[in-house]
């Protein structure tokens, strides 16, 4: 049997709602609805490996700021996102921190660090 | 530097006031200063922690505090000087600042020229009119987002959010993220205020319903929110009798769109856009006040920060110019006037004189169509809709076809025929 999927291209203001068929072994057999290849494209990203930026912020101690910005610095699986947030809310930082410092390395084994997005002063 | 030598004030320094300054000191103004009311300079970027940010301008996917970072570093690299903590109280017809801050007390001083970067506001629970009682749990997406990204607390546990603009859309995800539950996003047109990308990043991605065609048209409980009550809208926006649902929630988030903040502009008499509620500016982003610029979202609301950065430094540049000649050459005498399909256009004048990029908003989505600037130039699209601005680069090359007696160019968007 056959199954059906529908993706929302986001690659123009369009948004052509584009339907995958794929088979029982998870193969694709076609797309529907794309009104150019750029949907073909974004939406076999998205079937086969669907990844977002996490941004979150991460307590901080020992600064008037009670916050600081952090992000994945590569995307990583979208199924990992609620996780990786659970992780960052656990995670505390002291000062200096400059952006780009590493906050988390390895996040959940994905091999992508979790970085600030921002400095942080005493 | 002394107040007398100033050659361009900025107002503001959110990302417009930020590459504004910057440009202008490139572009060989001496003294430079930025403006700021709070007491650093990034404006609201340092509470949009997301990404998303400088695809276009850098070529990466930023967050908004390391956006706003690299402008910070600039700023301190060129030598504009930074007045943080001073609010800007007073601006005059002929250029007159008057500010105020802790140290000096009430300053004024006239600078050659001035930069307006005072960026936008959000709209309110009061300009949006909804019955119920006054409890508390009612607040902008914005004030939630310094809330949970800046201060560090959740709004509510359970929330639904009127409005699908971009600070809704992203909130509605931040918000799960951090363990809330987020019932609805509620919107009363049929499509999405915001880009498609956060529809599906922020609301698709965790499941969230979107509700188009629907508005609040209740608040309950007494202390706190404890409800919403929904209903379908007709194509007129008054809710269908019959279709109510009560959702239980504790806060009420507002996202529906973003108004330029210009009190300043007006005490100043500077010529406002109806539509766009910004100054009426020529390519060169100068207002009817010569030597007062405007760039960003005082000038109208955009839907990318690159191109808040991109006409900002325009208007730096202009302004630095005005510093040092006094005079830009051609004045804007030629009136762009929106057409079919067309919400608004800036600049409102031009020279038709120098290359010119246009930024225009269309007022309903619509599909395959060609915009039309005059009998100037014309170029498809596949789609246009009102939450994403369209940019038109039109070179002098083309500008030489208008003859010099024209007063008006239409600019309008149509179907695109024969199919
Ligand atoms: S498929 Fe093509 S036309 Fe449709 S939304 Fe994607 S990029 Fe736009």
């Amino acid at each position: 049997m056959a199954k059906k999927e529908t993706f929302i291209c986001i690659g123009c203001p369009l948004g052509c709602e584009v339907t995958l068929t794929i088979d029982e072994k998870g193969k694709i057999l076609g797309f529907a609805g794309n009104k150019c290849k750029e949907g073909e494209k974004y939406v076999f990203e998205e079937y086969t490996n669907p990844v977002r930026i996490l941004t979150a912020t991460v307590l901080t101690q020992n600064s008037a700021q009670p916050l600081l910005a952090v992000r994945t610095s590569k995307p990583i699986l979208k199924t990992m996102l609620a996780q990786g947030a659970a992780v960052l809310a656990r995670t505390k930082v002291k000062p200096p921190v400059r952006v780009g410092d590493i906050i988390v390395p390895n996040l959940l084994d994905t091999g992508v660090d979790v970085v600030a997005s921002a400095n942080l002063s005493s | 530097m002394k107040l007398q030598d100033i050659d361009v004030a900025v107002i503001g320094a959110g990302p417009a006031g930020m590459a504004a300054a910057i440009r202008a000191r490139e572009a060989g103004a001496e003294n430079v200063i930025i403006m700021e009311r709070a007491e650093e300079l990034g404006g609201l970027l340092h509470q949009c922690v997301h990404n998303g940010f400088g695809l276009l301008y850098f070529n990466e996917d930023l967050t908004g505090p390391e956006y706003g970072n690299r402008f910070i570093e600039k700023v301190m690299d060129t030598g504009v000087k930074p007045l943080l903590e001073t609010m800007v109280v007073k601006l005059t017809e002929d250029r007159q600042i008057g500010a105020v801050n802790a140290k000096e007390g009430f300053i004024t001083f006239r600078p050659k020229s001035v930069v307006l970067a005072m960026g936008c506001r959000e709209r309110s629970r009061g300009a949006l009119n909804i019955p119920g009682s006054r409890p508390s749990g009612v607040l902008t997406a914005g004030t939630a987002q310094r809330f949970v990204n800046v201060e560090g607390f959740l709004p509510g546990k359970r929330i639904v959010i009127l409005g699908s603009g971009d600070i809704g859309m992203i909130m509605a995800r931040r918000l799960t993220l951090e363990g809330a539950k987020v019932e609805a996003v509620v919107e009363i047109l049929p499509y999405i205020g915001g880009l498609i990308r956060n529809e599906v990043q922020c609301l698709h991605d965790f499941d969230i319903p979107l509700y188009l065609q629907h508005t609040v048209t209740q608040i309950h409980g007494e202390e706190r929110v404890t409800a919403v009550t929904i209903a379908k809208v007709d194509a007129d926006r008054n809710p269908v009798p019959g279709t109510q649902r009560k959702i239980q929630c504790d806060s009420l988030l507002l996202s529906a769109g973003l108004i330029p903040e210009n009190e300043l502009s007006l005490m100043a008499g500077i010529r406002l856009d109806p539509v766009t509620g910004g100054a009426v500016v020529d390519e060169t982003r100068q207002t009817n006040i010569a030597g007062v610029f405007a760039g960003g979202n005082v000038l109208h609301v955009h839907d990318l920060v690159d191109n808040v950065s991109w006409e900002s430094e325009l208007a730096g540049e202009s302004a630095a110019k005005f510093a040092m000649e006094r005079d830009l050459g051609e004045k804007g005498t030629i009136n762009l006037k929106a057409g079919t399909n067309i919400r608004y256009i800036v600049p409102q004048t031009i020279s038709g004189q120098r290359d010119t990029t246009l930024y225009m908003r269309v007022n309903e989505p619509q599909e395959n169509v060609r915009i039309k600037i005059g009998d100037i130039m014309t170029k498809t699209v596949r789609a246009v809709k009102p939450s994403e601005m369209i940019k038109i680069e039109l070179s002098s090359e083309k500008l030489q076809k208008v003859n010099k007696e024209t007063k008006e160019i239409i600019v309008s968007c149509e179907k695109r025929g024969g199919k």
